[in-house]
């Protein structure tokens, strides 16, 4: 089987206990105004442009060298996914393992789960982010760790910034939690639009299985992306330093 | 106040002090510390020179001269320290080749006047090259830009065991007994006692300073602690150190000789040697963990020599004890410039290994680094050597070991620049008809077996004549069989094997990879439009992107990983099949110093898109932009794949930004990553944990941060103390590994 992949990153700290390799699938029903990985939106290979690399060599129809024109997504097969896995199987220790995250590998869900079956078969542990706007029971209950968001309290604004309600994905937590899954629950923080972080964290509180609910304040690192795929850049803003004091009140951990 | 916190903030602040007067006398210096304090108001030497080109070689020049640095040095007592002595300058620096002068030597007229009557400047002056010349090997030198080490300085390790149960009165004692046993070896003899009896006149001086100064104290805590030091210092001129506070005073009155000899010497396994003292003292109730951490402390400010701490003894039976966390909590509580190494293997505390860790990213200091004791000992059992011997053979070196008192390997002084070795196999090529990678690499091997055979024969140059250039008077001491048969360690170590590194094995392995994929895979250049790009140095930057862009060695599984792989077997087989006499042998391994700029400006551009006099590669580590992720573990893994495995090493040197944090897991996940590095066969890791916005800060104004230690290759360094050139190397390396 094969699935559309954006990017593999080796080494990864940042999504889940220990060393990890991040697969990112290419690919999501949501559209957050802030995506910091807009790349992985579209389900379908895309090119980037990055003009300040552009050394107007007038060869790119031969093939770009200078990192200008960046292709992402790429087609691949279980076993070579499995491969890039596997080549850090040394380094995963007692914590580590893989991070399925996107987009949302739940929208290549049949490829994931043959891919989350060859990882266990192999002896890596398996975690992922998503979205939960699916819900496959199968596929989660081989998680090690379950990481997904929920980003705005009201339906309302929920939709109008990520493009869907968010009554699925609440049911989806309240679903997922059922499952005896550790739920890592986070919320990226927008300073220009209320999320109602209180009623978030009041909600993920009743969730036993929701170990952790942090806060992830806001970067602009996505935005170099939206430009060089064409899609513009928002203008959120990063939260400082004393509202992320302030909010944090709200996280968790048990 | 005079807690020991309080005196060991003191310590540090002179310290720091200390740092920035340096700077101001001798510049900058792209070097360890190696513990010197500032020259004292009016010091000034007369050499005394044995030599028509204007230098001093032999056991005498190089006793009399000993007896005339040390001589001049004023005695080192700082109150708020337990330890006394530190050194200032070297006598080698008198040898009259103003290449290795230090500036304030330079500056001193009266000095300079004498260096420079009567010297020929026909010969260099550091080694005797009017009796033992070779001239036949330099063009050969050039050619492949071998770092030959012909007169290199000492870098080998005494055994402390020797000088602890001796004492300078048992050394005295010892050389008496062994002159009647070897009345032919009377110069030997001669120069020897005179070294120590100047060691000893150094101690009376420092006795005869605390008298004074005793006297004239009247602070009782501070006087208390000078009685207490003046004491000291009187057991131990003489007499075997015989507490815990006394052999860490010896060790230092050493430690202070050795260096002002040649600058060198180099530690020990500090934890097992001390342990006994250590135990005896709390036994016998003179001794509390406080104390005993200030004092290892205060050893480490006086001389950042490379100890080696925890390992496993020969039955492989983990050696981690009390003292060794001591040690760490020492380090800690001074948090220098210390480089202390920690010995792992499987049966090692993981909390002890845990803990070294989590004090790298508690201070960012670059210390603690990390060996791998499986990888070392089952190499160096290669090359004969049994596993007593084997787990002998500690980390005392920027990135060498040696077995104490036993071995003179000269270690880590020997290089071979592959990368311009390749390019002399580029330039046979550029004749055939027929090019190809298969046929560039027979043409390297052809080119790289000449510069090891040359660089062999350099070697075996300098150890048939270092004896008579510059004896080792100073380590003979504590080395086995030396005093016994009245020769120079040179002449009779029981072990003679010798680390020779290739430099630039990253720039070699990608030009060799993009040629493949480009020229040979993918049919995007040819070889004549390569060499086009050679000789224009890149002037189509496309050609240069395409060459750059192609998988890299620790892309992971790349062509270039493959190559380095067997550009290491090439390296390895080569090395190894050399012919040495008198049971020497060559142990290979992949290290460059931080020599990178200066290697990468004797080499032309390079087929991975480098440009002419571009540095290259540092140790065994890939070049910038190795992958987009720039993944520590492609890095870790491709470095472990790259060992040469005969107990020399390959290092892994990694900086991280603390972006993870000790409560967000980042010990764990070094750990893991360090500990799984070593399971791949990695040999040794050097880690700077460093605070990017306090590095750019410092780089911007040396003097906002004089504390700001970095771990530069193998040995930390003062980041104030750089040059500005070193500091933007150090700068770069660390944004290209974050």
């Amino acid at each position: 089987m094969t699935g559309i992949i954006a990017d593999i990153q080796r080494a990864s700290v940042h999504d889940g206990p220990g060393l990890r390799t991040t697969v990112f699938f290419k690919g999501c029903p949501l559209r957050c105004s802030w995506c910091h990985n807009p790349e992985c939106i579209s389900p379908k290979p895309q090119t980037l442009f990055y003009p300040d690399k552009c050394i107007h060599c007038g060869g790119c129809a031969q093939g770009c060298f200078s990192g200008a024109r960046v292709l992402c997504g790429k087609i691949m097969d279980t076993d070579t996914v499995l491969g890039e896995i596997l080549a850090d199987k040394d380094y995963y220790g007692t914590e580590g393992g893989v991070t399925f995250s996107g987009g949302e590998p739940l929208l290549q869900a049949d490829f994931l789960a043959e891919l989350t079956d060859a990882c266990i078969a192999s002896g890596i542990r398996c975690a992922m982010e998503t979205s939960l706007w699916f819900f496959r029971e199968d596929i989660f209950t081989r998680m090690q760790l379950i990481m997904a968001d929920l980003k705005i309290w009201d339906g309302e604004t929920h939709r109008r910034y990520t493009g869907v309600s968010n009554e699925r994905i609440r049911e989806n937590f309240r679903r997922l939690n059922e499952l005896g899954i550790p739920i890592i629950a986070r919320t990226p923080v927008i300073p220009e639009i209320s999320q109602g972080i209180p009623e978030i964290s009041e909600f993920l509180r009743g969730l036993e299985n929701v170990k952790k609910y942090e806060l992830l304040p806001y970067h602009p690192l996505g935005n170099a992306k939206l430009t060089a795929l064409g899609m513009g850049s928002p203008s959120f803003t990063v939260p400082d330093k004393e509202l992320m004091k302030e909010l944090n009140q709200h996280v968790f951990i048990r | 106040m005079y807690s020991y916190a309080d005196r060991l903030r003191a310590m540090r602040e002179t310290k720091i002090r200390h740092t920035l007067e340096k700077r101001k006398q001798n510049g900058c210096t792209d070097l360890d510390d190696f513990g010197t304090v500032p020259l004292s108001p009016g010091y000034c030497v007369i050499p005394w020179y044995n030599s028509e080109n204007g230098s001093f070689y032999g056991l005498d020049g190089m006793a009399e001269n000993f007896v005339r640095v040390i001589g001049a040095h004023e005695p080192y007592i700082d109150k708020n320290e337990m330890l006394c002595g530190r050194w200032r300058d070297m006598l080698v620096n008198y040898r009259g080749d103003l290449h290795y002068m230090p500036d304030w030597l330079k500056n001193n007229l009266k000095n300079l006047e004498f260096i420079q009557k009567g010297a020929t400047n026909q010969w260099s002056k550091r080694w005797d090259e009017q009796r033992f010349p070779y001239d036949h090997l330099k063009p050969w030198h050039v050619k492949y830009n071998i770092t030959s080490g012909i007169d290199s300085d000492a870098h080998f390790a005494c055994d402390y065991r020797i000088g602890f149960a001796l004492g300078f009165g048992g050394m005295l004692e010892k050389i008496r007994k062994y002159r009647a046993v070897n009345p032919d070896k009377a110069a030997f003899y001669d120069a020897e006692e005179r070294c120590v009896n100047a060691i000893v006149d150094f101690i009376q001086r420092h006795i005869d300073r605390l008298h004074t100064m005793i006297a004239e104290e009247t602070d009782p805590a501070v006087r208390e602690n000078l009685k207490t030091m003046c004491e000291t210092c009187e057991n131990v001129k003489l007499g075997a150190p015989g507490t815990f506070r006394e052999v860490c005073q010896w060790t230092a009155f050493f430690n202070c000789a050795a260096r002002i000899y040649t600058r060198d010497g180099a530690g020990f396994q500090l934890d097992t040697l001390l342990l006994p003292y250590y135990e005896k003292d709390v036994k016998d109730g003179i001794l509390d963990d406080e104390t005993a951490k200030f004092l290892i402390a205060n050893l480490l400010l006086i001389d950042p020599h490379y100890y080696q701490i925890s390992g496993v003894d020969e039955n492989d039976r983990d050696v981690t004890n009390h003292l060794s966390y001591l040690i760490l909590d020492a380090a800690d509580s001074i948090n220098i410039s210390c480089n202390l190494t920690v010995r792992v293997h499987d049966n090692c505390d993981p909390a002890f290994i845990r803990k070294a860790v989590y004090y790298l990213f508690k201070n960012k200091n670059g210390w603690p680094r990390f060996a791998n004791d499986e990888a070392l000992c089952s190499g160096y059992m290669r090359t004969g050597a049994d596993k007593k011997t084997a787990r002998e053979r500690i980390a005392v070196g920027c990135h060498w070991m040696c077995v104490p008192g036993r071995e003179f390997p000269m270690n880590d002084t020997v290089k071979i620049n592959v990368a311009k070795v390749l390019e002399e196999a580029l330039k046979d090529m550029r004749g055939e008809s027929d090019k190809s990678t298969e046929k560039l690499f027979a043409l390297y091997e052809a080119h790289l077996t000449k510069a090891v055979e040359i660089t062999a024969a350099g070697i075996n140059h300098h150890l048939d004549h270092i004896a008579d250039v510059t004896p080792e008077l100073i380590m003979n001491l504590m080395m086995h069989g030396t005093l016994e048969k009245g020769e120079d360690i040179s002449r009779c170590a029981e072990l003679y094997t010798v680390g020779i590194d290739g430099a630039g094995l990253a720039v070699v392995a990608d030009s060799f990879g993009a040629l493949q994929a480009r020229i040979e895979n993918e049919h995007l250049l040819s070889w004549e439009d390569m060499y086009a790009a050679l000789d224009d140095n890149f002037a189509n930057e496309r050609t240069r992107a395409m060459m750059q862009s192609a998988p890299r060695y620790c892309g992971g599984n790349t062509v270039s990983d493959a190559w380095a792989k067997r550009l290491t077997e090439s390296w390895v087989r080569i090395v190894r099949a050399q012919a040495m006499p008198e049971g020497r042998q060559m142990v290979p391994g992949w290290f460059s110093w931080s020599r990178t700029i200066e290697y990468g400006s004797k080499v032309g551009a390079t087929p991975n898109g480098r440009r002419a006099g571009e540095p290259i590669s540092h140790g065994a580590n890939p070049n910038p932009h190795f992958r987009q992720d720039g993944a520590v573990t492609a890095l870790a893994g491709g470095i472990a794949a790259v060992q040469c495995g005969w107990g020399n090493t390959a290092p892994l040197q990694l900086e991280f930004d603390p972006q993870i944090t000790v409560e967000e897991g980042g010990v764990e996940r070094v750990t893991e990553l360090l500990l799984s590095h070593f399971r791949q066969g990695g040999t040794l890791i050097n880690i700077n944990i460093l605070d990017g916005e306090k590095l750019l800060a410092a780089h911007r104004d040396p003097d906002l941060y004089p504390d700001l230690v970095v771990r530069v290759t193998g040995f930390t360094a003062y980041f104030a103390s750089l040059s500005p050139a070193f500091r933007q190397l150090v700068v770069n390396r660390f944004l290209e590994g974050i």
